[in-house]
């Protein structure tokens, strides 16, 4: 009875057209991404494709909380790379599994995050952006020449594969590629989640001045440099988190997989041609990027070195052209939409609420 | 009962002295209004209390306190607010998300700050058009929503670096109205401004700076009779008869 009077309260809402049609959209392509694995049950190529879409969609989200404070990373990877060497290792060396291992890959990407975000998150300009690709780069020229860290295995730049367990949700292994489905489904639902709550809390107000106005902000009470190194580790953390799902999914690593500049660059490109200080638009831009992105392998994989000179000059067209990415367009073409058709009969005043450019 | 002192306040860049020796005293409710002519030290000054520029002598007392050397964020969490000549709107929000961050300083909770920014709209009569974002507003607005943003801080002095820059003599009436509300209401208010119509009606006592010291500190009619203020910033203009 309880259920009952619950849906229909809920579809009296949404006939009454209380609910915002954005998260109408968002609700009927979850709906729709929940049936995929079953739809394309005989196709695991699509499947794997959609996995990735959301893997690099879940990084990018991750990355643009840097860009929420109004900085640009350009090392990511590196945060990706230890979450994924840390589980990696640690299950396949130590034989922890990876549901404890996560744990100390994120605490592992955070530490990254403090080595690098303190000295450099004092500082104005683009010294934050240079100190993150100068770590990056820093972390694979380590993990590419060490064979060994004390006494852990780092391959000195070789392929390193997890040891196959077959069906052991224990070890976070499956044989379909379903469960991992839902949980790149979950974890990037999860952080696009997090990022919206964040921009509507106090630390996201703060970071939208910070990003406004760093003097301005100041003037109000606001530590600048505390909230962008809290942007900054947050976003560490969760690209840890990312990095060790990465690991068990693929379930082998290297330093180009996982490390290499070429990774971090990725990162950024799906977040810029997103919108780098957007919630939804990193996400965005990996259902963008990554179709791009297999369809050029796939295309052009007897050039391979034509993928970066298309990156690049996609990269360079939204900086010209659409510098806040396709999340702009396509928040006003929700809101024209929502005008027009979803709730017409709206005052002004709504329509100016939806407006804020916020999200 | 003064607010804030400032004592013997030295500021260099280079070989420029932007701002040598200085005293001033604001009393608390007053409004004191600071004028002199461009490169006279004024904003400079602002910058080393508010926390801009970090004094290369002297101190700052803020009720009591010495705020010498304190970050920006720090000057406005002791109370004092301030304003910037070029305004500095957050320009992809509206007007109430504006001014609600400056009411999270004294807020525990989101409600809390929002409370706090419609009072500050409401004393700066911005209450009709808070979905408004940043990026569309007139320059009344913006020079309104700066103010509304540091009073919604619960700033007990505000620095307000030329207030009436950019409005036409009616704006400037206007703004001067709303400056006199937000001073009944108890709060100090320090001004550098150029109109001289505005501050002589405004402020209860003027310093006048001159190449970064103070030249004169009297009421308006002090100020705006004494033959070193004609010379040096007022002209013949402004002279006070009688």
């Amino acid at each position: 009875m309880k259920q009952n009077r619950g849906i229909e309260a809920l579809g009296e809402r949404l006939r009454t057209r209380q609910i915002p049609l954005g998260w109408v959209i968002i609700a009927v392509v979850l709906i729709l991404l929940i049936i995929v694995p079953f739809a394309w049950k005989d196709n695991s190529y699509y499947v794997h494709i959609v996995i990735t879409i959301f893997i690099w969609g879940y990084m990018a989200t991750a990355w643009g909380l840097v860009g929420q404070s109004g900085q640009l990373s350009f090392g990511h990877a590196a945060f990706m790379g230890i979450g994924a060497y840390t589980t990696g290792i640690l299950y396949s060396q130590f034989g922890v599994t990876p549901w404890l291992g996560v744990f100390v890959a994120i605490g592992l990407a955070t530490l990254g995050g403090v080595i690098i975000g303190i000295p450099t998150l004092r500082l104005r300009g683009v010294y934050f952006a240079l100190a993150t690709f100068a770590f990056g780069f820093i972390i694979l020229m380590i993990v590419k020449n060490a064979t060994y860290i004390g006494p852990v295995y780092i391959g000195g730049g070789a392929f390193l594969t997890l040891p196959r367990a077959g069906q052991a949700p224990a070890v976070f292994q499956f044989e379909s590629k379903t469960p991992y489905y839902f949980m790149a489904l979950a974890m990037l639902a999860g952080i696009v989640y997090l990022s919206h709550w964040f921009n509507r809390s106090r630390m996201g107000f703060y970071w939208t001045a910070i990003r406004g106005d760093q003097d301005a902000a100041e003037s109000l009470g606001i530590d600048a440099a505390k909230y962008r190194l809290r942007a900054f580790l947050i976003s560490c953390a969760l690209t840890g988190l990312g990095g060790a799902f990465f690991m068990q999914y693929f379930r082998f690593f290297s330093p180009q997989k996982v490390l290499d500049v070429s990774q971090s660059i990725q990162i950024a490109l799906i977040g810029i041609v997103g919108g780098w200080q957007s919630v939804f638009g990193p996400m965005i831009g990996g259902f963008i990027i990554v179709p791009v992105a297999e369809l050029l392998r796939l295309n052009l994989g007897a050039f391979p070195a034509m993928s970066p000179i298309i990156y690049g000059i996609i990269l360079m067209l939204f900086i010209l052209f659409m510098p806040n990415g396709v999340n702009e367009p396509f928040m006003r073409g929700l809101n024209w939409l929502e005008r027009k058709y979803w709730r017409p009969s709206q005052n002004a005043n709504n329509e100016n609420n939806e407006k804020v450019g916020r999200q | 009962m003064a607010i804030l002192e400032v004592n013997n306040l030295v500021k260099r860049f280079g070989g420029l002295v932007a701002v040598h020796d200085l005293d001033m005293t604001v009393n608390e409710g007053e409004t004191l209004g600071l004028i002199g002519p461009n490169g006279a030290g004024k904003t400079t000054l602002f910058n080393m209390v508010a926390g801009y520029y970090r004094p290369d002598k002297g101190q700052v007392i803020f009720q009591d306190h010495d705020i010498t050397g304190l970050k920006p964020y720090e000057v406005c969490r002791r109370g004092i607010g301030r304003t910037f000549q070029t305004t500095k709107p957050f320009l992809d929000i509206s007007i109430l998300e504006n001014v609600v961050i400056g009411g999270f300083m004294q807020a525990h909770s989101t409600a809390e700050a929002r409370r706090a920014a419609q009072d500050a709209l409401d004393i700066l009569e911005l209450s009709d058009r808070v979905e408004t974002l940043g990026s569309e507003l007139t320059v009344p607005d913006r020079k309104r929503l700066e103010i509304a943003r540091a009073l919604a801080t619960g700033a007990k002095l505000l620095l307000l670096d030329e207030p009436m820059a950019g409005l036409t003599p009616s704006e400037k009436g206007h703004a001067s109205e709303l400056l006199r509300k937000i001073s009944g209401q108890g709060i100090t208010l320090v001004i550098v401004e150029h109109d001289m119509k505005v501050v002589m009606t405004l402020c209860s006592r003027i310093i006048l700076m001159d190449r970064g010291e103070k030249l004169l500190e009297g009421s308006p009619k002090e100020v705006s009779s004494d033959p070193r203020a004609i010379t040096a910033y007022l002209g013949e203009e402004y002279t006070v008869s009688g």
